[in-house]
C-alpha cells in the first residue's frame, strides 16, 4: 500500500512539472516507474493492489476510445481515412516489424513490437494539435482520422492475437453474443440510461464504473478477450449519450492510467542487461518511418510532401496505446524495447509537434514551390 | 440561425477533439471555430491570400462575451451598461444601466420621483447588500448605495441622469 501511495505522490510531482513545461507526461511517468521499481531504487514492486489498479487503467483507457468510435462517421469519411490508414499501417508495420525480426525477436513478439511500433498516441497527437493551434490546419483533420484509423487496427488486433489458442468458430460467437447482449441494452435501455446520466448525485459515477467492471470480468468468465468487449461496450454506449459518459468514465480513466503507466515502469527488467544499440536503433527507426509514411500520405492526400512533414510532425509519439500492447503480450525484453521507444518518440514527438511548421516553412525558400493554403475545403 | 441560409457554413465532428464550425465569409476570408473536449474554444481566422491563420483560445465565458459583442449587443466601455440591439424589430435598441443611489434620492419612494412620467425609463431591479429585488413596487423607498438597474432608451437614460439622479 505505501508503495503505491509513494508511486501517486511521484506522479503527481511528474504532472505538476510537465503540465507547467507543457510537454507529455506518459514519457515521465513511465521513466518514475522504472526509477522506483526493479530497475531502479527497487522501492515500489507491483503488488495485488498495483496490479488491480493498473488493470482499471488499462480497461478505462479502452472504453474511453470505444466511446469516440462512432463508426457511421468513419463510414462518412471512408477514403480519405483509408488511404491514409492504410499507408501508415503497412509502412510502419513493416518497417517495425523487419527491424524487430532482425535484431533476433520470434515472429510473435516481432509483431507485438510492430504493432507498438506502429500505433501512434492518439492523446499527444490531439493534445499537440490544440496546444499548438493548429486545428484550422487541413492536416490536423488527416492525423485526427488517422488516430481513429489506428483504434480500428489495434481492435482488430486484440482480436487476432486473443483467438490464438481457441477454437475460432466458438470464439467468435462468444464475442457476437456480447456484442448482441451490449447492443441491445443501448438500444433498448437508451431511455432509462440517459435518465440514468442526467442525474447529478453518484448514480452516472457508479454506473459507469460498474458497467466497465461488469463487461470486464463477465468477458473473462466466458472466455473472451474483456479489452475488446470493453471496447465494445463503450462503442455500444455512444449511441446514448456518449458525452455524458465520457465525463464519468475520465474520473476513472484519468487516475488508474496514470498509475498504469508508472506500475508499467515499475515491471520493466533491466537487470539482465539492454542491448542499447538495438533500442537506439528501434527508436530511432519509429521517427523515421513515421516520416515516411507521412510524406507518403501528405502526397496522396495533399498532393504535397510538405504537408506529410505536419503529419509526421504531429504522430511521432507513441504512448498509451504501444504501452497498452506491451502490458498485454510483451514478454520483458519486449516491453523494455517499447518502453523505450515510447519514451524517446514521445519526447521527440513533443518537439517535431512544436517545431514542424517553421521547419515546413523554412525549407519553402522563395522560389520553391508555394505552401498550399491552409484552410480545410471540406 | 438566419444567417445559415447566406453562408455555407460548415460543422463536423472531429473525434476526441470536439465541433468544429467554419464559413468563408464573401470577401474569401475564413474563421473557424472549436469547440474542445477540454472546455476551451479556439477561434482561428485566416485571410484570403494567407497561408497562417491566428488562432485565440478562449474559455466559455470569453467566448459569450465575444458572442454577444458580435450578435449586437455592444458593451459599452463602462462596464454598468449594456445596449441590446433588436434587427428583427426595425433596429430596436434598449440599453440597460445601472446606478449607484445617492444621498438626494434617499428615502424617496419610485413614485413620488415620477421616475416613468418624467423620464420614460423604467428601474426593473434593485439590488441592496447582498439582496436583489426584481421589478420593486412605486412604493419603493430608495436607500443610500443602493444599485439600481433602470431600462431604456439612450435619451430616456439621460433625461434620468439629468433629471432624477442630480446631485
Amino acid at each position: 500500500m505505501e508503495g503505491i501511495v509513494l508511486a501517486l505522490f511521484v506522479c503527481l510531482v511528474l504532472a505538476i512539472i510537465t503540465k507547467y513545461l507543457s510537454i507529455p507526461p506518459i514519457p515521465f511517468y513511465i521513466l518514475g516507474g522504472v526509477l522506483l521499481g526493479k530497475s531502479g531504487l527497487a522501492l515500489v514492486t507491483s503488488d495485488e493492489i498495483g496490479r488491480f489498479f493498473s488493470q482499471m487503467g488499462l480497461i478505462f483507457l479502452l472504453f474511453f476510445m470505444g466511446l469516440e468510435l462512432k463508426l457511421e462517421r468513419i463510414a462518412a469519411n471512408r477514403s480519405a481515412v483509408l488511404t491514409s490508414g492504410m499507408i501508415d499501417l503497412n509502412v510502419n508495420m513493416l518497417i517495425g516489424f523487419f527491424a524487430a525480426y532482425l535484431f533476433g525477436f520470434s515472429l510473435i513478439e516481432s509483431a507485438v513490437i510492430a504493432s507498438a511500433f506502429y500505433i501512434s498516441s492518439t492523446a499527444m497527437a490531439i493534445t499537440s494539435l490544440v496546444e499548438n493551434r493548429k486545428l484550422m490546419m487541413r492536416e490536423a483533420e488527416t492525423v485526427i482520422w488517422l488516430m481513429v484509423f489506428e483504434d480500428l487496427v489495434l481492435i482488430i488486433f486484440l482480436a487476432v492475437i486473443s483467438a490464438g489458442d481457441q477454437n475460432p468458430f466458438i470464439f467468435f460467437l462468444k464475442i457476437a453474443g456480447v456484442l448482441a447482449i451490449l447492443y441491445a441494452i443501448a438500444h433498448y435501455g437508451k431511455e432509462f440510461l440517459i435518465s440514468l446520466l442526467d442525474r447529478s448525485d453518484e448514480l452516472p459515477l457508479l454506473f459507469t464504473f460498474a458497467a466497465v467492471l461488469t463487461t470486464a470480468s463477465f468477458s473473462m468468465y466466458i472466455g473472451v478477450p474483456e479489452t475488446m468487449m470493453v471496447i465494445a461496450l463503450g462503442a455500444a454506449l455512444a449511441t446514448t449519450d456518449p458525452d455524458a459518459f465520457e465525463q464519468h468514465a475520465r474520473p476513472f480513466k484519468d487516475v488508474f492510467l496514470v498509475v498504469f503507466f508508472v506500475f508499467f515502469g515499475i515491471t520493466i527488467n533491466l537487470t539482465g542487461g539492454v542491448d542499447l544499440v538495438m533500442i537506439f536503433t528501434i527508436s530511432l527507426l519509429a521517427v523515421v518511418s513515421k516520416f515516411i509514411s507521412g510524406v507518403l500520405t501528405g502526397i496522396f492526400i495533399h498532393e504535397s510532401a510538405l504537408a506529410g512533414i505536419e503529419i509526421w510532425g504531429n504522430t511521432i509519439g507513441r504512448g498509451e496505446f504501444s504501452i497498452a500492447i506491451a502490458a498485454l503480450y510483451g514478454s520483458p525484453p519486449v516491453a523494455a524495447v517499447i518502453a523505450a521507444m515510447v519514451i524517446v518518440t514521445s519526447i521527440a514527438g513533443a518537439f517535431t509537434a512544436k517545431y514542424c511548421t517553421g521547419l515546413r516553412k523554412w525549407m519553402v525558400m522563395p522560389g520553391r514551390r508555394p505552401p498550399h493554403h491552409a484552410h480545410t475545403g471540406r | 440561425m438566419y444567417y445559415c441560409s447566406f453562408m455555407a457554413l460548415r460543422s463536423v465532428n472531429l473525434p476526441g477533439v470536439g465541433t468544429k464550425y467554419e464559413f468563408t465569409t464573401d470577401k474569401g476570408d475564413t474563421v473557424a471555430i472549436f469547440f474542445t473536449k477540454t472546455g476551451t474554444i479556439q477561434m482561428y481566422t485566416l485571410q484570403r491570400g494567407c497561408h497562417t491563420p491566428s488562432a485565440a483560445e478562449m474559455t466559455p465565458m470569453e467566448a459569450r462575451r465575444l458572442g454577444n459583442i458580435l450578435t449586437g449587443a455592444i458593451i459599452e466601455a463602462e462596464s454598468e451598461s449594456v445596449e441590446i440591439a433588436f434587427s428583427a424589430l426595425a433596429d430596436l435598441r434598449i440599453t440597460i444601466h445601472t446606478y449607484l443611489i445617492q444621498k438626494t434620492v434617499a428615502g424617496r419612494t419610485i413614485e413620488d420621483l415620477q421616475i416613468r412620467t418624467k423620464t420614460g425609463v423604467t428601474v426593473i431591479a434593485v439590488s441592496r447588500k447582498d439582496r436583489n429585488i426584481i421589478n420593486p413596487p412605486p412604493s419603493f423607498v430608495f436607500e443610500t448605495g443602493d444599485a439600481v438597474v433602470v431600462i431604456g432608451e439612450t435619451d430616456q437614460l439621460k433625461r434620468f441622469e439629468r433629471e432624477v439622479m442630480v446631485d
